[in-house]
Order: structure tokens, then C-alpha cells, then sequence
């Protein structure tokens, strides 16, 4: 019996370290945000939707040939201007946000760092097809999602 | 006809303090898990959350009252009545003041202790009327712990009665005029000896076997949506009430103190127990059940008879 | 009278009650299916049925270059993404015979032994969390988890899956104070282990619950393969990052450690000080770090001779994680075979669930460690 009563006052003791660290955390300053008043700043290569500017495509079709859950669509025409050069302009390039899988790799693989992946992560949208064919081509392409992040800057230059 | 007027307000004064009182201590509880864990718990529904607790009951008011196939319906739908009425009804003989009881039975404290003793019926019921395997053995459970944790809290409170040689609550607070009991050595054990059963009597951590929500998902009341579910979880925390005051009355004083007025002490104790049994929640992790068993039979009413012994035979010397 | 009473005693049979510990459970890490038969509360049999994360990882393989799978293997375990992406790496260089400058290998060392204890934390929290300490340690757990997290955020731009090592390197360097952010975060988290082992470790409920529950014994260990923690917390010394070093492990000096009797409370314990030892890794490496460009070329198609093949193994923080690859001389693999440590170390489990509890098979399971995600692929 004796044994169980130092057994049992041994435990007490152990319960009583125990919540001795609980109160110690009680005065700790919060770590969390209030979500949406407040929000955290995204890191700068923090990798969200991907975005476009267009003047700065070659249409090498790198990214399309790298991407590998073939989220990336792209369809140019060819036409032959007057002092006969051959000049190229894209139809199509639409992207597929369900697919995206946002590894990056297009963005690493850009000569010209036309495409690249924006910060923008609060992508909730009402239907579905908002981000099934996302055109990016269009400049105005996310101004319906209320983002902090959707109209964004271009990203610096890798490494 | 005045008798009936003021029994008529004592009712509905006490039954609006049940009501606020459970809804401020669901918003409790989420503020001191909030605390401890580094967070910040309910903000926007009022100031720093505080009517969090009467939107969700709007909420589960408004849902839809789903029946499952094959339940018993006598024991299903009853059930959280035999949870929610013992409480309320336990409330009669608890001590807020000088005046403040509503009727100072000279049995007070055996029937508080029988009265919670029937809660055991509704979780049972509730488990076994629900068609599910889960909830039957939440269900069990819960009636092997809650009837084994009456022995030793019956203990406690028997030797809290042999000094005081009376049963009534105002008369085991009038004893404590010149000293709470918890200042005397043997009454100081029976004290950690009745928190520990409290805290397995009304199914909270580390004793939460019957809802350990890791291991079978709820419980007993699983099969509960809308207002059963509220009803159920709201008389979770009147039980915490309940068995807090009478921690407080029997060890710490009651409503004695010296310059605030007795309600304010009241319930400055009361409060002081409650966020010590939520301190212990949020630190501890749960006891296995053959080991919660184990704790009660073969240890602490050894010690709560050892300790009746003991204190039994000062007493007489 | 009697021998009536006793004969109907006899034809008394209490049925085995089968308990759907289904896909969708608080404590099953991942979905996880898990058939139960309970004689009253004790557990008679135990039959996992897995496969309902299964995406056709090995064959998506098939159909894509070296580098277009490396963000598929980012899926595999997915709490400790940079050491699957460092296994793959490796195992295509090897296939490949390429080398790899200096300051890559330090950079994937110190980033590889981050990870580990990312993961660890994990395993540590929510293992706390099945025995029903509710999310307290796990919030205190995540929280320290977040430094590592945000420091990966700025190295490559994600928080889960980050796509980081590339054949023949690592895709981008170091961000400038990154040593200083790696040394004030051991120095914090030394700090709060201790706090951790008076909240857990010392805690007399926690030590009924989890002392003698789940015993692995040695030779039950090595015959299911079970490799990492697991084994080591069974007493068996066996690392291949001592054993058979990859990387630059045979230059830095650490310990093993190995646990006593292989209960579930051994392996809790393992998981501390594994993290020790991952910290004097980390210290050491960045004190050695060289100079040079880490970053690897990525527009190169890489093609190996056909029929050339490669297997090897590192050290995940579950246990032994390997790549297969076979090559037919395209740019595509022809076949990708990936042996994931928590698909043996779940095979154990139903030898060692017999006649325990059902809060106890929680307790276990939770002690294993297993992340579905291996083990569907």
C-alpha cells in the first residue's frame, strides 16, 4: 500500500509539471492571425497561380513540352508581314487551374520569364469553370477573385 | 398565492442563470483551449466571441431533425431528458448566498449526490437506443465509469458530514465560519479525492473514455443532430456547474468572504474550480479503461475508507 | 440442476463484433481502412484494407521525363517531401552516372535533416493527439514545425510540396542568412524539447498508457521488413545512413540511437532523440558549407543506356525509401518501382494488435507512424 501512495503522490507530482508548461504557454504571445482581418504577406517566390505578359513570350513552347500535367495549352499562327519577315503571334494560351499542380517548373524553364507563378494562394471561386480555362492573355483574368495577390507584380528573376 | 408568485420567480430566476450560465461556459472553454494552445479562440460574434455560443444554438436550432432507422424509440427520443432534467433539478439545494437558495432541504447534500446519480440512466439510454455499435459501447462505458467514480465520491462527502454532523447545505457552510475544510489535512485529501471522481462523474478529460472522439468518433450521442445535441452538450457543462459549486460549498467556504458580497464570492470559487478542471482538459491525455477501473476500485476508495478511518477516529479522540 | 445450468453455459456464444474502423476516422493518419473483430473490447483480428489514395503514381512514371516526376514524388510522404525528392535525385544521378557539385550535396544534407525533423514533430503531436492529450502538444508541435516551414518557403516557394531537388543539383541556393534562421531555430527547438518531455514524456497518464503496449520484437521486425524508428526502437542498430552512406553522411559525426523493448513508448522516445542527433548533422554541415553554384542545369534531356537499372535506398524519416528505375534509352523510364517504408511497417501491425484493446490499437497505430500516401501511391 505504501508503494501505491508514493506511486500515487509520483503522479500527482508528474500532472502538476504537466500543466506548469500549459500555464507558462498561456502568457506567450498568439501565433495565429485573425483570419480574414489580418493577413500573413506572402514569401516573394512563393508559388500560386500562374500568370502571363504576353509581350515577353517567344513561343518557344518550353513550358508547354515541361509541365507535367499538361495544364498549359498554347496555339500560335504564323503570318509573313510586309518587309517579309516571319512573324508569330499566339492565339491561345489557357490554363487549366484544376490540374495545375504548381511545381514551378515553367517558370524555371522560361527563357524570357514570360510565365511565371504568381503570390496569389485565395483562389475560391463560385462555379467551376472559372478556373477550368483561365485565359492568359487576358489582363483582367483574376480581378474577380478578392485576392491581395491578383494584381501582381513581376516577379524578380530567378535565383 | 404570493408563495406561488415567489416560487414562480425563484423558478424562472434560477432557470435563466442555468441557460446564460451553460452558454458562457461553452464560450469558457473555447477561450482557455484558445489560451493554452497559443491561439485566439472565437473573435468576431461579439466582443472577443462572447455570443459565439448563442449563434451556434440558433444554428443547431434551425437543422434538420434526422431520425436513424431502428432505434428504440422510447429510449432514443427520452434520453435527453434523463440528462438534462437531473442537473436543472440538482440546483434547488445549491447555496449562491445567505438567502440566495431556493429551498434549504435539512437533506441537501444526499440529494444532490442521488439526484446526478440518475444521469447515468440517460447516457445509457442514449447509447442503446441508437442503432449503432459505436454508441452501444460509448454507452457502456460510461455506465461502468460513472458508477464506479459514486463510491469514492460518496466517500468525500461523507466525511465532509461527519464534521459537520449535518446534511444541510447552509449548515455545512455555516461550519466553515472560523476555517474552510480545506485547510484541515484530512479534509484536504478528501478534496483532491472528490475533484478526481468529479472530474470522472461528468466525463471529462482524462476520463472522457465515453466521447473519446479519437477512437470512436462520438460516442453516445452520435446519433444525436439539432436541439438533442445542443441539449446533451449543454448539459455536459450544467453538470460541471453543478459539481463545481458543490466543491466549492463543501470545501472552500461557500459564499463566505470578506469584503465582496457573498453572490461575487460564490462565484469567484466556483469559477476558480472551473478553469481548473479546464486547465486539467487541455493538458492531459485520457486514461486507457481498464486502467480507469482499475484507479477506482482499487485505489481510491481504499484511500477515501483509509481517510474516513483515520479523520473518523480524530474526530471521536 | 446444476449440470443443466452448466450444459446451457456451454451453448452460450458471445459473437465477435466487427467494427468498421473505416476510411473516414479522427485517428487513422491518412484513410485508412481498418476492419476490427472485437471480443467484447479486446481485439481478435485486424485486417487493413488500403488503397483509397491510390493515383497511379509508378505508372504516371512511365509517361514522363526524369525531371517532369519529380513533383510527383513530392506526393509520396507527404510530410517529408525533400527527402523523397533527394531519394529519386540520387537514384537517377546514379543511373545516370552524374555528378553533383559540392555545395549541392551540403544544401541537400542540411535541408534533408530539416525535413526529418519537421516530420518527427508531426509523428510526435499527433501521436499525443490519438491518446487523447486534445491537440495541445500537436498545436505546440506545429508551431515549431511552422519555422521550418517558412524557412522552406523562402528557399523554394511552397510549404507541403516543394519540388526542390533537381538531377545533378538543387534548383535554387541558399537565401542570404539562411545559417543565422537554421541556428537560431535549433537553439529555440533544444529549448522547447525540454518543455515537450515535462508536458509528455514525464507524465505519469501518458506512461500507463503507452509502457508495454505494442511490443515488436526483434525477429517479428526483421522478417515484415520494417525499417526506421520502428526497428531501431526494437534494438536493432541499423541506419543506412551509417550503413551504407549516401550523400555526405560518412563525413559528419552522429549517433544511433536504439531503443530497449520496442513498446510504443520506445518509439516516441526514438523520435526525440533523433532529432538531437539530426540537429549535431545540421550544425556540422553548415559549418562546412563550401562555396560554388548549386543550382543544376534543367533544359537537358537525360537519356541512359538501355537496359541500364539502379536501385537505391535512403534513409526517410519512416524507415528505408527506394527507387527502381530501369531505362529503355528514351527520355522516359521504363519502369519506376518505389518501395515505400510505411507499406511494411503497416504489415506488422496486425501481428501485434492481437488480444489489446481497442484504445490500445490507437496507441499503436499512432506510434507506427504511417503516412498513406506511401503506402497507396
Amino acid at each position: 500500500m505504501f508503494q501505491k501512495i508514493k506511486f500515487f503522490y509520483l503522479s500527482i507530482i508528474s500532472i502538476l509539471i504537466g500543466m506548469r508548461v500549459t500555464l507558462k504557454n498561456m502568457f506567450v504571445p498568439r501565433i495565429t492571425l485573425n483570419y480574414p482581418i489580418k493577413k500573413q504577406s506572402m514569401k516573394k517566390k512563393h508559388r500560386g497561380m500562374v500568370d502571363l505578359i504576353p509581350p515577353d513570350c517567344v513561343i518557344c513552347y518550353q513550358c508547354i513540352k515541361i509541365c507535367p500535367v499538361a495544364a498549359l495549352d498554347l496555339a500560335h499562327k504564323q503570318e509573313v508581314a510586309a518587309d517579309g519577315k516571319k512573324v508569330k503571334e499566339i492565339t491561345k494560351f489557357t490554363f487549366n487551374g484544376e490540374l495545375c499542380c504548381f511545381c514551378g517548373l515553367c517558370e524555371e524553364i522560361c527563357p524570357t520569364d514570360a510565365i511565371y507563378l504568381s503570390q496569389m494562394y485565395e483562389v475560391s471561386v463560385f462555379s467551376h469553370e472559372d478556373v477550368l480555362n483561365i485565359d492568359l492573355m487576358d489582363p483582367k483574368k483574376y480581378a474577380h477573385i478578392d485576392s491581395a495577390y491578383s494584381t501582381p507584380e513581376k516577379k524578380p528573376n530567378k535565383n | 398565492m404570493a408563495d406561488l408568485g415567489a416560487l414562480f420567480l425563484q423558478g424562472s430566476a434560477v432557470l435563466g442563470f442555468i441557460a446564460v450560465s451553460a452558454m458562457y461556459l461553452v464560450w469558457l472553454e473555447r477561450k482557455v483551449s484558445a489560451v493554452i494552445q497559443n491561439r485566439m479562440g472565437p473573435m468576431i460574434v461579439g466582443w472577443h466571441g462572447s455570443l459565439q455560443t448563442v449563434a451556434d444554438v440558433v444554428k443547431l436550432l434551425l437543422k434538420e431533425n434526422i431520425v436513424p432507422t431502428g432505434v428504440d424509440k422510447l429510449a432514443w427520443w427520452l434520453a435527453p431528458f434523463f440528462v438534462m432534467v437531473p442537473p436543472v433539478m440538482a440546483f434547488l439545494c445549491i447555496p449562491f448566498g445567505q438567502k440566495l437558495i431556493v429551498n434549504d432541504l435539512n437533506v441537501g447534500i444526499l440529494y444532490i449526490a442521488s439526484v446526478t446519480s440518475v444521469c447515468v440512466l440517460g447516457i445509457f439510454m442514449a447509447g442503446w437506443g441508437s442503432n449503432n455499435k459505436y454508441s452501444l459501447l460509448g454507452g457502456m462505458r460510461s455506465a461502468a465509469q460513472i458508477i464506479s467514480y459514486e463510491v469514492p465520491l460518496l466517500l468525500s462527502i461523507t466525511l465532509v458530514v461527519m464534521h459537520t454532523g449535518t446534511l444541510s447545505m447552509q449548515g455545512i457552510v455555516a461550519a466553515q465560519a472560523h476555517g474552510w475544510f480545506i485547510l484541515k489535512p484530512g479534509l484536504a485529501l478528501a478534496f483532491l479525492v472528490y475533484l478526481i471522481s468529479a472530474t470522472a462523474e461528468v466525463n471529462r478529460v482524462p476520463f472522457d473514455i465515453p466521447e473519446a472522439e479519437s477512437e470512436l468518433g462520438a460516442g453516445y450521442h452520435t446519433e444525436y443532430t439539432g436541439m438533442k445535441f445542443a441539449i446533451f452538450f449543454l448539459s455536459e457543462y450544467t453538470n460541471v456547474f453543478i459539481v463545481s459549486s458543490v466543491a466549492a460549498t463543501l470545501f472552500l467556504g461557500g459564499w463566505q468572504g470578506p469584503f465582496l458580497p457573498p453572490l461575487v464570492w460564490f462565484l469567484l470559487k466556483v469559477y476558480g474550480i472551473i478553469f481548473f478542471l479546464m486547465w486539467v482538459r487541455w493538458t492531459l491525455p485520457r486514461v486507457r479503461m481498464d486502467q480507469m477501473m482499475a484507479f477506482a476500485w482499487k485505489f481510491l476508495t481504499p484511500l477515501a475508507l483509509l481517510n474516513i478511518l483515520v479523520s473518523g477516529w480524530a474526530l471521536v479522540k | 440442476m446444476d449440470s443443466v445450468d452448466s450444459k446451457k453455459e456451454n451453448d452460450l456464444r458471445s459473437e465477435e463484433l466487427i467494427v468498421n474502423l473505416g476510411p473516414q476516422h479522427p485517428s487513422t493518419h491518412g484513410v485508412l481502412y481498418l476492419e476490427i473483430h472485437l471480443d467484447g473490447e479486446t481485439v481478435v483480428k485486424c485486417i487493413p484494407h488500403i488503397g483509397y489514395l491510390h493515383r497511379s503514381c509508378e505508372k504516371i512514371a512511365e509517361n514522363r521525363t526524369f525531371i517532369q516526376f519529380m513533383p510527383f514524388t513530392d506526393r509520396l510522404d507527404y510530410l517529408a517531401s525533400m527527402n523523397n525528392n533527394l531519394g529519386y535525385a540520387l537514384t537517377v544521378e546514379k543511373l545516370l552516372g552524374l555528378a553533383v557539385p559540392d555545395r549541392a550535396q551540403y544544401i541537400r544534407t542540411i535541408i534533408a535533416e530539416l525535413n526529418r525533423v519537421a516530420s518527427h514533430l508531426i509523428g510526435i503531436g499527433t501521436f499525443a493527439q490519438d491518446l487523447g492529450a486534445y491537440a495541445t502538444p500537436m498545436f505546440y508541435c506545429f508551431s515549431d514545425r511552422e519555422k521550418i516551414i517558412d524557412l522552406f518557403d523562402e528557399l523554394c516557394g511552397d510549404r507541403l510540396t516543394y519540388n526542390y531537388m533537381r538531377i545533378g543539383g538543387v534548383s535554387s541556393d541558399l537565401p542570404p542568412g539562411a545559417d543565422k534562421v537554421i541556428k537560431d531555430f535549433i537553439k529555440y527547438e533544444r529549448k522547447k524539447m525540454k518543455e515537450y518531455t515535462e508536458l509528455l514524456t514525464y507524465n505519469a497518464i501518458f506512461l500507463a498508457r503507452t509502457k508495454k503496449v505494442g511490443i515488436l520484437p526483434k525477429e517479428l521486425a526483421i522478417n515484415y521488413s520494417v525499417t526506421g524508428p520502428n526497428l531501431r526502437a526494437s534494438g536493432v542498430k541499423w541506419d543506412i545512413r551509417k550503413d551504407e552512406p549516401y550523400l555526405l553522411y560518412d563525413k559528419f559525426q552522429f549517433d544511433v540511437p536504439v531503443g530497449i523493448i520496442g513498446d510504443s513508448f520506445d518509439r516516441y522516445k526514438i523520435k526525440f532523440d533523433e532529432i538531437n542527433e539530426s540537429f549535431k548533422i545540421i550544425e556540422q554541415a553548415i559549418g562546412g558549407l563550401p562555396e560554388g553554384n548549386p543550382v543544376a542545369k534543367v533544359n537537358k534531356v537525360f537519356r541512359a543506356a538501355p537496359g541500364a537499372e539502379a536501385y537505391l535506398r535512403t534513409e526517410n524519416p519512416r524507415g528505408e525509401l527506394g527507387f527502381y528505375i530501369v531505362s529503355d534509352g528514351t527520355a522516359k523510364p521504363y519502369r519506376n518501382k518505389i518501395r515505400s517504408p510505411s507499406f511494411s511497417n503497416l504489415a506488422v501491425i496486425p501481428e501485434i494488435v492481437k488480444g489489446v484493446n481497442v484504445s490500445d490499437l490507437i496507441c499503436i497505430l499512432g506510434s507506427i507512424d504511417i503516412v498513406m500516401g506511401e503506402i497507396d501511391r
